[in-house]
This record gives structure tokens, C-alpha cells and sequence, in this order.
């Protein structure tokens, strides 16, 4: 029988509240308003994770903004996506060419995502191009990325909450908190 | 864009491990360029510089300058290789490398849902490899031969000639019997090391070990 996910049982420790996060994403913001005054600043997203974090960001930048979103397919996402290349599965509604981009990330992981992203916004010729990661996990990294804006150092556990997910469960907490351990190993693949 | 075509028409390279083709593919998947087991680095010598224990790191991401060692086997041998690392950047300070220790790449495939998958792969049981996919006459990159890194700082009779010739024998390729023979480089480098410790407790700074 399959297990009924219980959002507030499941996890074992809240590692940042609500309060802590709003604090960030509006030191953040105030940050970014002073550093692309006068620029025409682009900030893209990338589905879904980072949904709760880019509408709070914006929302906290005092200056003019565009907003455009992209997805890009996972490794193991599907059978057929163990073989291959990262597919984008949203591409930008706007042209960015000449606009300054700050892609905004939920969270920094091994960095290989992020690395495709880089590698592919560089070849639309943004006037610059920069990340702002409201979470770094520097312990799972594989490539190394320059990390512009970043909200807070995290340690290596599995952590769900404001946008991060389990399954797809878990994202409209309004914390980040620990997953309990039982939750993903009761599970089979 | 295209951003590394090629990177699916490689010839696969034999692994040592089925782990290292998972990594390899998820590499592969997100466009990051590697080489598998590109250079051997010498790190230990005995006192005439001929090379009595190398190190050759898993893979090699030239765009990061980065080298992966990836290792999902018993604590016993992780010892050995977190050993064998600790020597590797004592001698080549510059040197970037990661390893990747079971719990490592268990997260990675968990991140990726791939956690059955994570347990058939580690230890013993992740020791068969794919077989290697020959493209003869391929017009793609081929696979880079194993370099050889020049030890920087052998013993004071040391030679490359030495150097090369000690490479030589401590080549892991698919020989008819490598099995034995890496058996008796293990013999050979047990006691290399155990000498190695000796001239280490008097107080030498060098790499060298007494012959």
C-alpha cells in the first residue's frame, strides 16, 4: 500500500522558518535593488522548485523587473532519460540578449543543473549573467559555480519545504525542514 | 545550442566499475565534458626513483580542471584510497580532486530516484562492467591513451628512464595475467610502504624508500 505522505510528521527538524527565510529574501532583494540600478535586469527561474522563492524575491526587488521561467529535464527523470542529453522542457518567452539575467535557484546541489543553465543562457548573449541560490549544499558538489547571491549554507541532509519536494510532495511548506530518513528509504523506486 | 555534440558518439571506455559508467552517464546527461582514468600519478618511489605505488583518479573534467575518484567499496579499501589521496596532494599541492565516497554517490542517485539502483552498485556487486562498445574506424574523439605524470619530486638517483620503467610494470591494463600480477604488486608495495614508514620515522621529508 502506498505510504500517505504526512507534511508536518515527516519531518524531523525545521532548519529554517518562515521567518528566517523572509528575512533573507529581503536582504536579498535590497542587495539586488542596489547592484542592477538602472540596468535592465531579467531574473529566470527554473520550474518547479524555485516557484516560492522567485515569487517572494521579486516581490522584495525595488526596481524594474522582468521575470521569464525555464525546465529542464532531470537525470533519471523518465526510463528514457538515463541515456542522453537534459532536455529543455520550457524554454524563455523573451529574448534576453543585451538584458542583464540573474537566474534565481531554489537550491545548489551538485551543481550540473545549474552548469547546463549557465552554459546554455551564455549563448543567448545576456549583458551579464548571474546566480542568486537561496540554498548552497557545497557538500554534494560536483562542478563548481560561482554562486553571487546566496541566501544560506546548508549541511548535507535531504531537506524539503518552500518549493523543494519529495516526490513532489512537500513544496508548500513554508519552511525548510529535514525529511526523516524513513520517509525515503520506506519507499521503493 | 549545441553544446557538446560529440559527447554522445564517444567510444565507452572499459570501467573498472559499474558506478563509474552511472557517473559517467549522468555527466554525459548534463554536457559535462570527462576523461576516464586520463593519468597515473606516481606516488610513492624507492630510493633509485623507480615508482612503487601509483594513483590514477577515476575521471578527469578538463573544463573544471577537476579530477573525480569514486569509490562505493568496503571501509577497508576506502582507507587505502583516502591514504593513497592524502599522498597524491602532498605531491601535487596543485592538484584539484574530489573524492566520492559510497554515501556520496548513493545521494546522488537518490537525488535522481535511483536508489535501488544505488544498492546494485555498491561493493562487490557494482563490479561488472558493461562491455566496452568499439567504434573501429570512427571519425569521433577517441579515447585518451593513459598519461604518465612525471613524478615532481623523486629521489636524487631517480631517471625518467626509471620512472617509465616502473610505469610500466604497474600498468593495470587487461593483461592475460593481471590478476597475479597485480597480487604481486600488492606484496611489492605493502613492503615498499612498510619501508617507506621506517625512513618517514627517521625523519626524511622525501618520498623515498629504502630499496
Amino acid at each position: 500500500m502506498t505510504r500517505q505522505p504526512d507534511l508536518i510528521a515527516d519531518v524531523s527538524e525545521i532548519l529554517l522558518t518562515e521567518e528566517e527565510i523572509q528575512a533573507k529574501v529581503r536582504d536579498l532583494g535590497r542587495r539586488i535593488s542596489d547592484d542592477y540600478a538602472g540596468r535592465a535586469l531579467t531574473l529566470v527561474s527554473v520550474l518547479k522548485g524555485s516557484l516560492p522563492f522567485m515569487a517572494d524575491l521579486m516581490r522584495s526587488i525595488t526596481i524594474p523587473v522582468q521575470i521569464d521561467l525555464m525546465e529542464v529535464s532531470s537525470y533519471g527523470g523518465t526510463a528514457t532519460e538515463t541515456s542522453g542529453l537534459v532536455r529543455i522542457l520550457k524554454d524563455l518567452s523573451s529574448s534576453i540578449d543585451g538584458r542583464h539575467v540573474l537566474i534565481v535557484e531554489d537550491i545548489i546541489d551538485t551543481g550540473l543543473t545549474l552548469n547546463y543553465l549557465v552554459r546554455y543562457l551564455r549563448g543567448k548573449n545576456p549583458a551579464s549573467l548571474r546566480i542568486c541560490a537561496l540554498l548552497d549544499k557545497p557538500a554534494r558538489r560536483l562542478v563548481e559555480i560561482p554562486i553571487d547571491y546566496r541566501g544560506f549554507l546548508i549541511p548535507d541532509q535531504f531537506v524539503v519545504g518552500y518549493g523543494l519536494d519529495y516526490g513532489e510532495t512537500y513544496r508548500n511548506l513554508r519552511f525548510v525542514g529535514v525529511l526523516r530518513p524513513e520517509v525515503y528509504t520506506a519507499d521503493p523506486d | 545550442m549545441d553544446l557538446d555534440a560529440d559527447l554522445d558518439r564517444r567510444p565507452v571506455p572499459a570501467f573498472a566499475h559499474a558506478s563509474e559508467a552511472e557517473l559517467a552517464r549522468i555527466l554525459d546527461f548534463y554536457a559535462v565534458a570527462w576523461e576516464y582514468e586520463p593519468r597515473t600519478f606516481p606516488i610513492l618511489f624507492d630510493r633509485s626513483g623507480a615508482v612503487r605505488e601509483s594513483f590514477s583518479p577515476d575521471f578527469y573534467l578538463p573544463e573544471m580542471d577537476l579530477y573525480l575518484e569514486l569509490t562505493t567499496l568496503k571501509q577497508r579499501l576506502v582507507r587505502k584510497k583516502n591514504r593513497k589521496l592524502r599522498r597524491l596532494r602532498e605531491l601535487y599541492p596543485g592538484l584539484r580532486i574530489k573524492l566520492l565516497y559510497a554515501r556520496d554517490f548513493r545521494a546522488l542517485l537518490f537525488k535522481y530516484g535511483k536508489l535501488a539502483l544505488a544498492d546494485a552498485l555498491t561493493g562487490a556487486d557494482g563490479q561488472t562492467t558493461p562491455p566496452r562498445i568499439r567504434t573501429p574506424g570512427s571519425t569521433t574523439r577517441t579515447w585518451p591513451a593513459r598519461a604518465r605524470v612525471a613524478p615532481p619530486a623523486a629521489g636524487p638517483e631517480s631517471t625518467g628512464d626509471a620512472a617509465a620503467a616502473a610505469n610500466a610494470v604497474l600498468d593495470p591494463s587487461r593483461h592475460p595475467d593481471h590478476g597475479r600480477r597485480r597480487a604481486r604488486r600488492s606484496r611489492a608495495e605493502a613492503h615498499a610502504r612498510a619501508e617507506a614508514r621506517l625512513v618517514i620515522a627517521r625523519g626524511s621529508r622525501t618520498p623515498e624508500v629504502t630499496a
